[in-house]
């Protein structure tokens, strides 16, 4: 800890460096590629932070200086600083690696553009990282926020963007189109932090939560009184809140697809095994438990109807999980010790009915249709299948939530059809020949999404009549 | 014979997707028709993706199997950015329209007039065969003494479209894709929808097709000092 003016004089100078070396590696990044507006705004940020550290760092140890009480002062925000650019520092480099390159952009330019017709998250934006971790992730980013406060007293010149959220994708998925929908579930998480640490509270979320807590009140006081075993029953239970609203809030934005690929992630990281599928943690309820959740919410929208004539294994696996009985579920603290059996009862019964009702309140305008899909899906697979981009010459342009449930049953059920169509007899069983056709029929769903997008800027029409 | 406009629009129009016939271009993106079609061609509009060639570190290019990965940085340029095409340089863009032509139809893709005015040539592997699918490939050159803008989604090259002669009889629908008589797809460049780098087998292997089992290679040496003086050792292939 600095005791004098020549040892912070010492400290600021570092924290200068700093900042001007995140500053520079932004400015770099940002010249070399191309960045979605979002984390471009959160780039500005950075370096509009660094400017304003660069600017009244100096200013206070001039003042200091002259007034040496003020030293407490600047010992005080140097730390609130330090904590802060702490945080930053661990964004800033997997956000640059985020660029058009290595994510499936117009898949994020898609999610983002459908989170603003979720009515309370109109103008949020969602930055995108690239991590080392096989992992999607939300960053809580309340912390961010109410530390960026703190900071802003004092370096009044950097606002950070409302509503901004960050969302991880493991780099290996990069580019890749299906797998990489799980980010619709991340975003659920952006939402529900959002909306629940809102102020005003948000009446949705405030209801849910006095509805966890006094049926948890009712359930737990015969077996213990101690307040620190409910506040922890407490977190375990939203836990599991948050990532039931997260499932239901993709499916309510972009369909079956999300639970086809919620499968394969689960498939990839070896977690479709009935023992580990009925075993709900403190931090996330059964894989099967959600999976029953996901159909049951397919139904209600008529998804299952749409596709109840497509039958990839997937979509077996999906129905086998979801019908396990309620009761195989087991609640385990950790590897071997089991937890309070009750708290999965009153998550089943009391709190799940309500995530449903909150999920349908917040999505109300947001929610995508099967009644497009099923409209559109004969002439996607057609377009797939002839190795062409979907596309419909004359008429409106597809749904892009249609172009990616098609195309994600496609890929799940005809490549080798596609292959055959195109490659020589034999080679649709070899393992690379699968790898190039799946990356194309990738590339031309995205393509098409982005189409979608240009039409919807540029006035467009079909094929005009002779 | 080739396709005049409204022979091209009855191929876009009149055809379903998997028809030999058919011809598609997706986006088709117009406020009037004659903004992109001619009498006899349709302009095509330049896309996002570019291929950079990069700086070797040897002192010429070999085509061989490297040459794919090895040659140039991709970059993504926005719509409403511009890249900059330094004097004499050349780049790799690609269409934005992603093409299928039908089997019983070549293609030509021209620089359109006014850009080779200003000394920027686009193609000069122009042709297209039957069946081809995917964004084009465009070979870009500035070919002039000053550096010069490229914005991605404006027209750029210009498809004409030649019917083959004698026509040939077409397959029928149930057909396989591809795999008509005398029409193959080349699976190698099928379906791009970014820039492509040239994909080639190494010399050796493409030479020993025609019987040749001796082929000359430059490798790079590297001197080493030594107390008899200078050895040479093998570096590797250049």
């Amino acid at each position: 800890m600095p005791t004098d003016l020549t040892d912070i004089l010492h400290d600021v100078t570092v924290l200068h460096r700093f900042v001007e070396f995140m500053d520079d590696y932004c400015r770099g990044q940002e010249r070399s590629q191309t960045y979605a507006d979002s984390s471009g705004a959160f780039f500005s940020y950075v370096r509009s932070l660094s400017a304003g550290i660069r600017e009244e760092l100096p200013r206070q140890i001039e003042l200091a200086t002259r007034f040496p009480s003020r030293l407490p002062i600047l010992r005080s925000r140097m730390l609130t600083l330090k904590r802060y650019l702490r945080l930053l520092h661990a964004l800033v480099k997997p956000a640059a690696d985020a660029h058009v390159l290595t994510i499936p952009a117009p898949l994020i330019n898609l999610a983002s553009d459908q989170l603003m017709t979720v009515e309370a998250m109109r103008g949020s934006k969602i930055v995108v990282l690239l991590a080392s971790e096989l992992m999607y992730f939300q960053w809580p980013h309340t912390e961010i926020k109410i530390q960026a406060r703190f900071v802003q007293d004092f370096i009044p010149s950097a606002v950070f963007p409302p509503k901004l959220g960050f969302i991880e994708l493991p780099y290996s998925q990069g580019p890749s189109f299906f797998t990489n929908l799980a980010i619709y579930h991340e975003i659920g998480h952006f939402v529900y932090e959002e909306l629940s640490t809102s102020v005003p509270a948000n009446p949705g979320f405030s209801r849910l939560r006095s509805r966890i807590y006094k049926s948890l009140k009712r359930a737990l006081p015969a077996r213990t009184k101690d307040p620190q075993a409910l506040t922890v029953a407490l977190r375990i239970i939203e836990n599991w809140t948050q990532e039931i609203f997260c499932d239901l809030f993709a499916i309510r934005l972009v369909g079956p697809a999300f639970s086809l690929s919620f499968i394969e992630m689960l498939g990839m990281l070896g977690f479709l095994s009935r023992s580990s599928s009925i075993r709900f943690n403190p931090t996330h309820p059964a894989p099967a438990f959600r999976l029953a959740e996901h159909v049951r919410m397919l139904r209600d929208d008529s998804w299952w109807d749409a596709i109840v004539d497509i039958n990839p294994n997937q979509k077996k696996i999906l129905e086998q999980l979801a019908k396990l009985p309620s009761s195989s579920y087991r609640f385990y603290i950790d590897e071997g010790r089991q937890g309070l059996q009750s708290l999965v009862t009153i998550f089943l019964d009391v709190v799940t009915p309500a995530i449903r009702s909150l999920v349908r309140e917040v999505t109300k305008n947001a929610a995508c249709s099967a009644k497009q899909f099923t409209r559109d899906r004969e002439i996607i697979e057609r377009c797939l299948l002839a190795g062409v981009v979907p596309h419909k010459p004359n008429s409106v342009p597809l749904n892009p939530v249609s172009i990616i449930n098609a195309s994600f049953f496609f890929y799940l059920t005809s490549i080798s059809q596609l292959i055959a169509n195109f490659e020589k007899d034999g080679e649709h069983t070899k393992v690379d020949v699968h790898s190039k056709w799946t990356k194309r029929v990738e590339m031309w769903t995205m393509k098409a999404i982005d189409e979608r997008f240009r039409k919807v800027k540029v006035a467009t029409h079909g094929p005009p009549t002779k | 014979m080739v396709l005049p406009r409204s022979e091209i629009l009855s191929r876009l129009r009149e055809f379903p997707v998997d028809s030999p016939q058919s011809l598609v271009i997706t986006p088709l993106i117009y406020d009037k028709r004659s903004d992109i079609f001619d009498a006899d061609s349709v302009d095509l509009r330049l896309g996002n993706y570019f291929l950079l060639p990069k700086t070797l570190d040897q002192p010429y290019f070999s085509p061989d199997r490297s040459s794919a990965t090895a040659l140039h940085d991709r970059v993504h340029v926005p719509l409403g950015e511009f890249l900059v095409i330094p004097a004499h340089q050349t780049v790799l863009g690609a269409t934005l329209e992603f093409i299928k032509l039908p089997s019983d139809v070549s293609g030509q893709v021209l620089t359109k007039s006014s850009v080779a005015r200003t000394f920027i040539v686009v193609e000069t592997a122009p042709w297209i065969h039957p069946q081809y699918r995917g964004c084009l490939t465009l070979e870009i050159a500035n070919v002039s003494n000053t550096p010069v803008l490229l914005y991605p989604g404006r027209p750029i090259c210009q498809l004409i479209l030649m019917s083959l002669n004698p026509v040939r009889k077409l397959a029928h629908q149930d057909t396989k894709q591809g795999k008509e008589d005398d029409v193959e797809t080349d699976a190698n460049y099928f379906g791009p929808v970014y820039p492509e780098a040239p994909k080639f087998r190494d010399p050796e292997d493409d030479l020993l097709r025609i019987g040749i089992t001796r082929v000359a290679s430059l490798k790079r040496v590297d001197l080493i000092r030594s107390r008899k003086g200078w050895n040479r050792k093998l570096a590797g292939n250049v």
